[in-house]
């Protein structure tokens, strides 16, 4: 090649990407399709790789794998444990998500107004969101240990326990669901805190104004501006919270390993002891799929109640 | 006309190329290997993190090392938590790329279509070292597919550590379970310190609450291999751990994990726990006076027969998709010509399966400079005569293996323990559930 067709060309490729980046009918597709593939590669193949096990006779190992049609469904819904687990996932999203909401609101509306230090509480806040699950989880279980519970030695030190009052948090059914519940809400509320903050930030200033010049007292704000107007993003907050809370499996794991005797087994968890640890890939693929229907219904009917209450 | 920007900034013409160049670098980035230089053969192998840091040092520093130069081969040793073997076996398997060698704590055997026969492996060190311990065969044959799915170099006993002076106290040795209901219970309303039996979705669990039904006569399955879980001796087992955890035990133990027992003993806060003897050697090498207090018993003896399970039993498997597959074989033969450096590597935690290796193992054992007496581990040299396979009197096998891991046992014997279930509820429970084991491994003709 010559010393001037160089130049030539570089500027006739030059023009071919000039019109491709300049023409917006072209571009979007091709910025909006790394995502796309991502969702397609990362969500959409394992999807639907999960319907295939769950449909066939898959074990971690083998390598014969053909259709057993509904054959694992069957055996699942069969299975007290399946039933526990369903119930128990329902039972930790719902309080763990109550209680999340009303924290959530309680410290966003403290943390819109300004005062000393407000920075190192909001880092202090989002710093449970920041750390591994997994490393927040094993701090919590040295905290509920038998033998080394914090809770308890502190209790004891200022006289609130006995001597002969010593809860094992993990080792009693309830007391282990709780503090599995509340695992899960220091870990979704910094999240949800965050939401909701952007949602007060983001009412006008002056409606406060012209309220106040009306007249209205700080209950009145709350119930007829701030929540209607932060309504929309504050189920969008939840609907993140319920989904991180029922597809988790990580704080079961690291806590109770679904004990004691199966009672906080989570659907996740038993997917996980089924699928990996028991081998049976086909039936833990089968058990993580209850939780496919349940979360897209709960998905519609967020989004379109956060439709219907955003305020025009 | 040609357009010339005279503006000295950013246009969207730029981002978009940075940005659409960021991209494929990081799309293509990770698939971009820089080989550096190495020798012309490896071996990965992934085990667990010992729980005697000694071994690892040994093995991943010294005896790899040696190997690796002796036999031209850069040798990589992976060491992960016990809890995360099986997700990462599971991983390996789906990609088909992985780690050469590959050991379990327990019997595999549900991976058997995915790793290469070591009956080779096998016959090379019987011609050296003799015949491997029956414990060693009925955890990684299966006679069904006549196929040895793993190679077991070593297993870890699972004695009773007992604190012998509050035993002592009490004037009683708990060498029969009946010695440790009683025993533990007078222990307990003398000073407040409960037995440490598991009852938890966890290995050692896994292990003690076999140890009592083979005691008491009953079993997950027959010599054949058939289900057999159902039997009055498993309601008997039920009985008897349902009345051991309401008199000489707390709810702790429901919420254990495999070093809670250890934690607990060694706190000062049990009189008996089952496990293996990490928890004495913790003591001695963290210098914790009490380890001098914990005396080391037989398994317990039952109203059928004195049986323990084996605590850990090491299981070494070859994926066929290893990239160095004779290599691995030759590494587990030599590994076994050197078991000897390996045994005291792990302070005696590792117990040969080849007994010729460690031909003096019994004087080895009974002089230990660390325990205190020094003949405190003695106790463990007629061990083959009371421990035992997981699946005993048949073999570990892929039901087996799914009922283990699933912690059936575990949850049966819990639900009965805290009368949450009566006993017969909590073995049909446990009985329906094995049963679809059963079926879908049948199945699978793996069993």
């Amino acid at each position: 090649m010559t010393a001037a067709a160089e130049p030539a060309g570089r500027a006739a490729r030059n023009k071919v990407m000039a019109r491709f980046i300049d023409n917006e009918r072209l571009l979007w597709p091709a910025l909006l399709a790394p995502a796309i593939v991502y969702i397609v590669l990362l969500v959409g193949f394992p999807f639907l790789l999960s319907i295939f096990y769950s449909l066939s006779s898959a074990t971690v190992a083998t390598s014969d794998i053909h259709f057993v049609g509904l054959e694992n469904f069957t055996r699942i819904i069969h299975s007290d444990t399946f039933w526990r687990s369903l119930w128990n996932t329902i039972v930790l999203t719902v309080i763990s998500q109550f209680f999340v909401l009303v924290f959530a609101g309680i410290l966003a509306t403290a943390l819109i107004k300004d005062f000393r230090g407000k920075w190192l509480v909001r880092l202090l806040i989002l710093l449970p969101w920041v750390a591994p699950i997994s490393l927040g989880s094993i701090g919590w279980l040295w905290i509920f240990d038998s033998i080394y519970s914090i809770i308890n030695w502190t209790a004891r030190a200022v006289g609130l326990f006995g001597e002969d009052f010593w809860p094992i948090w993990l080792g009693q059914p309830n007391l282990a669901m709780a503090a599995i519940i509340v695992v899960q809400i220091w870990r979704i509320l910094p999240l949800a805190t965050v939401i909701v903050l952007a949602g007060l930030s983001s009412i006008p200033q002056d409606i406060h104004d012209a309220a106040e010049v009306d007249g209205a007292g700080f209950w009145r704000h709350q119930f007829e501006i701030t929540l209607p107007l932060v309504m929309p993003i504050t189920l969008v907050a939840v609907l993140f919270g319920i989904i991180f809370t029922f597809t988790d499996m990580i704080v079961v794991f690291v806590l109770t390993r679904g004990g004691p005797y199966d009672t906080t087994q989570v659907i996740a968890s038993w997917a996980y002891f089924t699928g990996i640890q028991g081998g049976d890939l086909a039936g833990g693929a089968a058990i993580s799929l209850f939780l496919f229907p349940v979360l897209v219904a709960v998905a519609i009917l967020f989004l379109i109640a956060a439709r219907r209450s955003e305020v025009t | 006309m040609e357009r010339t920007s005279h503006r000295r900034g950013i246009s969207r013409r730029d981002v978009i190329q940075t940005a659409a160049a960021a991209g494929v670098a990081a799309s293509v980035g990770p698939f971009v290997h820089v080989r550096p230089a190495k020798a012309a053969k490896t071996l990965k192998i992934l085990q667990w993190s010992h729980f005697v840091p000694a071994y690892d040092k040994w093995f991943n520093n010294e005896y790899t090392k040696a190997w690796g130069e002796k036999n031209g081969t850069e040798v990589t040793v992976d060491n992960i938590n016990l809890s995360l073997i099986p997700s990462r076996a599971a991983a390996e398997v789906s990609a088909q790329k992985g780690h050469d060698l590959v050991m379990f704590l327990s019997p595999p055997s549900v991976y058997e279509d995915q790793v290469v026969d070591m009956t080779d492996v096998y016959e090379t060190c019987i011609k050296k070292h003799g015949k491997p311990i029956d414990l060693a065969v009925k955890s990684t044959f299966n006679p069904k597919t006549n196929k040895y799915f793993a190679f077991s170099d070593s297993f870890v006993p699972d004695p009773v550590n007992y604190r012998s002076d509050l035993w002592g106290e009490i004037g009683m040795k708990p060498d029969t379970w009946d010695d440790i209901r009683i025993g533990g219970k007078k222990i307990k309303d003398k000073t407040r310190i409960p037995v440490g039996v598991g009852l938890s979705a966890e290995l050692d669990t896994a292990m003690a609450m076999r140890a009592v039904l083979y005691a008491f006569g009953a079993g997950e399955q027959d010599a054949e291999g058939n289900l057999a879980i159902n039997s009055k001796n498993t309601v008997e087992a039920l009985k008897f751990v349902t009345a051991l955890f309401k008199e000489a035990m707390t709810p702790e133990v429901l919420a254990w994990d495999p070093s809670s027992n250890n934690r607990q003993i060694l706190a000062g806060r049990s009189s008996l726990v089952l496990n293996a003897i990490s928890v004495t050697r913790t003591g001695e090498n963290d210098k914790l006076p009490i380890h001098e207090k914990i005396a080391i018993a037989k398994a317990a003896k039952g109203p059928v027969r004195r049986i323990g399970l084996e605590h850990v039993m090491d299981c070494y498997v070859i994926w066929k998709f290893s990239e160095n597959i004779d290599g691995a074989k030759k590494f587990l033969v030599d590994y076994i010509d050197s078991f000897k450096d390996g045994f005291m590597a792990s302070q005696f935690y590792n117990f040969p399966c080849f007994a010729g290796t460690v031909p003096d193992l019994g004087k080895t054992i009974s002089n230990d400079p660390k325990a205190v007496p020094p003949d405190k581990y003695a106790v463990l040299s007629d061990v083959l005569d009371w421990a035992t396979n997981v699946g005993y009197p048949g073999y570990s096998n892929a039901a087996i293996d799914e009922v283990f891991n699933t912690w059936v046992i575990n949850t049966m014997f819990a639900k009965a323990a805290t009368g949450a279930e009566t006993p017969e509820n909590a073995m049909t429970q446990a009985e329906t559930a094995m049963k679809a084991i059963w079926a879908k491994w049948k199945e699978r003709k793996l069993i």
